[in-house]
């Protein structure tokens, strides 16, 4: 994981309030104005153990460079979508509907890509009615000890779609039921450390990074990124 | 489905517009192994269905066919192209005794569409018939609806594709569509993809005649591989083959200019389209290259899982039409536009390809004919009268967009106009036939001839009129016509002698067995392109296309090149029917009557077409 800056907030509570009216408030005033994320805090959320300082990664976009080409849909699925052949599990074929990363392309030409963007405040989690397990204290919905993405235990899961909505309603939905069992999939793995959206997007327009509360675009849908930047690149006015 | 081959879903949707009907139907497996898929298969479905020569390319009968090919929907590098397959709407022979003869038409478009189609869980989509009213299709896996676009006709494709979009609630639909010129069936009209991807040369024109506005497509299927693991392999050699030429300098120019480079560098050998093919340099070229338009690009785009990004969005940003968002210009937009109408007004030419695009109609076309009424207005063959009052003068941008709006909806001197070139110079007569600029009534493309014979080849013999995409060679035409079966882009193919180093048939072949499972090698990859160019060679001999079809309009001989520094360059009427004779030999075909031998049909497996009486 060499290419994650080590971040660690000095001082997590001073961290932005953050609730859902705060946020449409600012959807509202959204345009010329910067959307920002907040971040409630960023200790571990649940779990009643101590509190203990995390660094939570993610991919960034740089909207600039991507040119839509859905490489990275490709790679993501055929990665994270493995497939059992003659007894096998080899990578799968690449197919983009599988994939934890969603390329969203608009006229005038903006492509925005989007994929989980690890929130440390974790609606998705927070919303998750499963009760916290005394031993793990993981609900349905966790985070994965090693790369702190989200994961579905699928057993313990009810396909209630809490989370899939307080992903769409609060921040950019990238949580999507299964269409059958209702169950959560589409959450970025960070492919266990070695993002392969990153390593074979072309034109290097995806990074690993750590998230920073106040980045930009952080967690906002594609719709509303995609409408601020057609006004900056296609407007004549400024 | 059990004869499903590997690599393929084994299934066609048909859809016929006049009962509303849509079903899924098998593909042969014979089919797949001796034509591929794209333009191929096409070709072979248009063969079975057409059955008899002369039908109305604007009858209800007329498949419109959309074919990816075997490598779509596979993250194989610049697998992105779909070839649209119908007959073709803006050609005809000199002597047919068909009145409705035409040739093939396979017109090519990247960006998304096609991978789509196979997401949804099919190898092509053949639309036969006619609606009743202004229909369009939407496709979602095993669902098809057909619904009523009354609301959409006459919408312009910039506004279409975004109020589409809006319509069916998802932005990962896939959407290709017709402007107002298609709807009008000017016989040149596109089929426009993403508002600025265009499947050109007639086919926008086939689809308004079957009152369908557009087609969206969503999925969620791919089909298997014969071989997982050898495929994974062939993909990561092409992935690692991209890798090693990304950086290089040819990867550099098609992301910095797209197919804009060659604007000034064409004009500068003399190949460019100019004064209506009266010239091959344009001495304002530097006013509308790619360095000129520059300063309004604001970005890449690429197709699917292409690493070339090709493609430059802008926006205008003073003068007339400043806030007008387009992309390009490229070359042949830029060509056709600009230096074959003698413009030097970039933001003027931006204007004219915006609303070129937006009406559907295909650029090289339009330009040509374009610059076919302002030669015959300027030598006073027409007046203005006949021109609707309209100055139709060499750079004149106003005049160039009234003409535009006119030919879009047919109105006046527009309506004949929108016939083409050939139609346009019958209709004026008195020798203007020797400045209207078609092959077998198909305007030719943005290159010129004069300073090239081999493109002259290319023009004469191409199997859908003037394209200049068919290939100068026997050999370019035979892997070309097996690319566009593959469903992959020329550009980023090893053939010729700049394109991109990165997949040659080798990888090609590779892929293909690993993903079909059939033991495909460079040499049948390139005997099935021959196969795939003597099918369509046959499907317009049955029409009744013979060698006087094969010709070149009399300015590429009788008027040599006045300026710039290939002066004096003109074509040798002898040596080049010398060309096509020795053209003809390497075919294998009659050099009288241009018809395919015996023994290469049987070699090629297309002793089939021998059977057919009508022949
Ligand atoms: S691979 Fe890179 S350029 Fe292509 S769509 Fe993904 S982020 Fe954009
Ligand atoms: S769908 Fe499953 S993971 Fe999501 S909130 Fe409901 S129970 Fe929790
Ligand atoms: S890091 Fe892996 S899982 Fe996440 S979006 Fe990229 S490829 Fe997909």
């Amino acid at each position: 994981m060499g290419n994650m800056n080590n971040y660690k907030s000095e001082n997590p509570d001073s961290q932005m309030k953050y609730n859902r009216r705060d946020f449409i408030k600012k959807m509202a005033i959204g345009g010329s104005t910067v959307i920002l994320f907040g971040c409630r805090s960023l200790a571990q959320p649940s779990g009643g153990k101590a509190k203990k300082t995390l660094t939570y990664s993610m991919i960034l976009a740089d909207y600039s460079k991507c040119t839509g080409c859905r490489t990275c849909e490709t790679v993501c699925s055929a990665y994270n979508h493995k497939q059992m052949v003659n007894g096998e599990v080899l990578p799968g074929l690449g197919n983009p509907h599988y994939s934890n990363i969603k390329i969203y392309s608009y006229n005038p030409d903006v492509d925005i890509p989007v994929a989980c963007a690890m929130c440390p405040d974790n609606p998705c989690i927070e919303a998750c009615p499963v009760a916290s397990d005394p031993k793990t204290g993981r609900k349905a919905l966790y985070r994965d000890e090693k790369t702190l993405a989200i994961k579905n235990d699928l057993n313990r899961c009810t396909g209630c779609g809490n989370c899939v909505e307080a992903c769409r309603d609060q921040r950019a939905g990238v949580i999507i039921p299964n269409p059958e069992t209702n169950k959560p999939e589409r959450m970025c793995t960070l492919c266990n450390g070695d993002p392969q959206c990153v390593k074979y997007c072309p034109y290097g327009a995806l990074s690993f990074v750590t998230v920073s509360p106040g980045r930009e675009f952080q967690g906002v849908p594609a719709d509303m990124i995609a409408k601020e930047l057609t006004k900056r690149w296609y407007s004549i006015q400024n | 489905m059990a004869h499903k081959k590997p690599g393929y879903h084994g299934v066609l949707l048909d859809i016929n517009l006049t009962t509303g009907k849509s079903s899924p139907k098998k593909i042969s497996s014979q089919d797949i192994g001796m034509f591929i898929g794209g333009r191929g298969l096409g070709m072979k479905i248009l063969w079975d269905r057409l059955k008899k020569p002369g039908i109305d390319p604007l009858s209800p009968e007329n498949p419109l066919m959309f074919m990816p090919g075997p490598f779509s929907g596979f993250p194989i590098p610049s697998s992105s192209r779909t070839c649209v397959v119908t007959k073709s709407p803006c050609t005809s022979s000199l002597h047919s005794s068909y009145p409705f003869a035409s040739t093939v038409s396979y017109s090519n478009v990247g960006g998304f569409f096609g991978p789509e189609i196979r997401f949804a869980g099919y190898d092509g989509i053949v639309i036969t018939g006619r609606a009743s009213a202004p229909v369009y299709i939407v496709i979602d896996n095993d669902r098809v609806e057909i619904r009523e676009a009354k609301k959409f006709w006459g919408m312009g494709t910039d506004e279409f594709d975004k109020k589409f979009i809006e319509e069916l609630g998802d932005r990962r639909f896939r959407t290709c569509y017709i402007g107002p010129a298609g709807e009008n069936q000017v016989s040149y009209a596109c089929i426009i993809h993403t508002a600025a991807r265009a499947a050109g040369r007639g086919t926008g024109c086939v689809m308004g005649s079957k009152n369908l506005k557009a087609i969206a497509v969503r999925g969620s299927m791919i089909p298997d591989v014969a071989d997982h693991k050898q495929f994974l392999a062939a993909l990561e050699e092409a992935s690692q083959a991209f890798k090693g030429i990304s950086g290089t300098l040819l990867t550099k120019i098609w992301r910095r200019s797209g197919t804009a480079v060659s604007i000034e560098r064409s004009s500068k050998k003399g190949s460019m389209a100019v004064k209506n093919y009266r010239e091959g340099t344009f001495s304002e070229i530097d006013k509308i290259g790619a360095d000129a338009a520059r300063k309004f690009w604001i970005r890449d785009f690429a197709c699917f899982c292409c690493p070339l990004s090709c493609k430059k969005s802008g926006v205008i940003k003073n003068g007339a039409y400043a806030g007008l968002i387009h992309d390009g210009p490229e070359y042949e937009t830029g060509t056709m536009f600009g230096a074959n109408l003698m413009v030097s007004d970039l933001e003027g030419l931006m204007k004219a390809v915006f609303n070129g695009d937006d009406y559907g109609l295909d650029i090289i076309s339009t330009g040509n004919v374009i610059g076919f009424l302002m030669e015959a207005y300027e030598k006073g063959i027409i007046d203005k009268e006949f021109l609707d009052g309209i100055e139709l003068k060499w750079g004149n941008i106003d005049a160039i967009l009234k003409m535009i709006d006119k030919i879009a909806k047919r109105e006046g001197v527009g309506d004949l106009a929108s016939k083409g070139v050939k139609a346009l110079s019958k209709r004026i007569g008195k020798d203007s036939e020797k400045f209207a600029i078609h092959v077998k009534g198909l305007e030719l493309a943005a290159w010129n001839v004069h300073v090239e014979p081999p493109k002259g080849i290319c023009y004469a013999t191409s199997n859908r009129g003037a394209c200049h995409q068919s290939g100068n060679t026997v050999e370019a035409q035979n892997f070309r016509a097996m690319i566009d079966s593959i469903g992959i882009c020329r550009f980023t193919t090893d053939w010729g002698h700049w394109y991109l180093p990165g997949l040659g048939s080798d990888n090609f072949s590779r892929i293909l067995t690993a993903i079909t499972g059939i033991e495909w090698t460079k040499e049948e990859l390139m005997k099935s392109g021959e196969r795939i160019f003597n099918l369509e060679k046959m499907i317009n001999y049955r029409e009744g296309f013979r060698r006087v079809d094969d010709n070149l309009p009399d300015r590429f001989f009788e008027e040599p090149l006045s300026v710039g520094s290939e002066k004096g360059a003109v074509l040798h009427r002898e040596k080049f029917s010398e060309m096509l004779d020795e053209y003809y030999k390497i075919r294998g075909w009659d050099p009288e009557t241009t018809k395919p031998g015996k023994s290469r049909l049987e070699r090629l497996g297309l002793s089939f077409t021998l059977q057919d009486h009508q022949i």
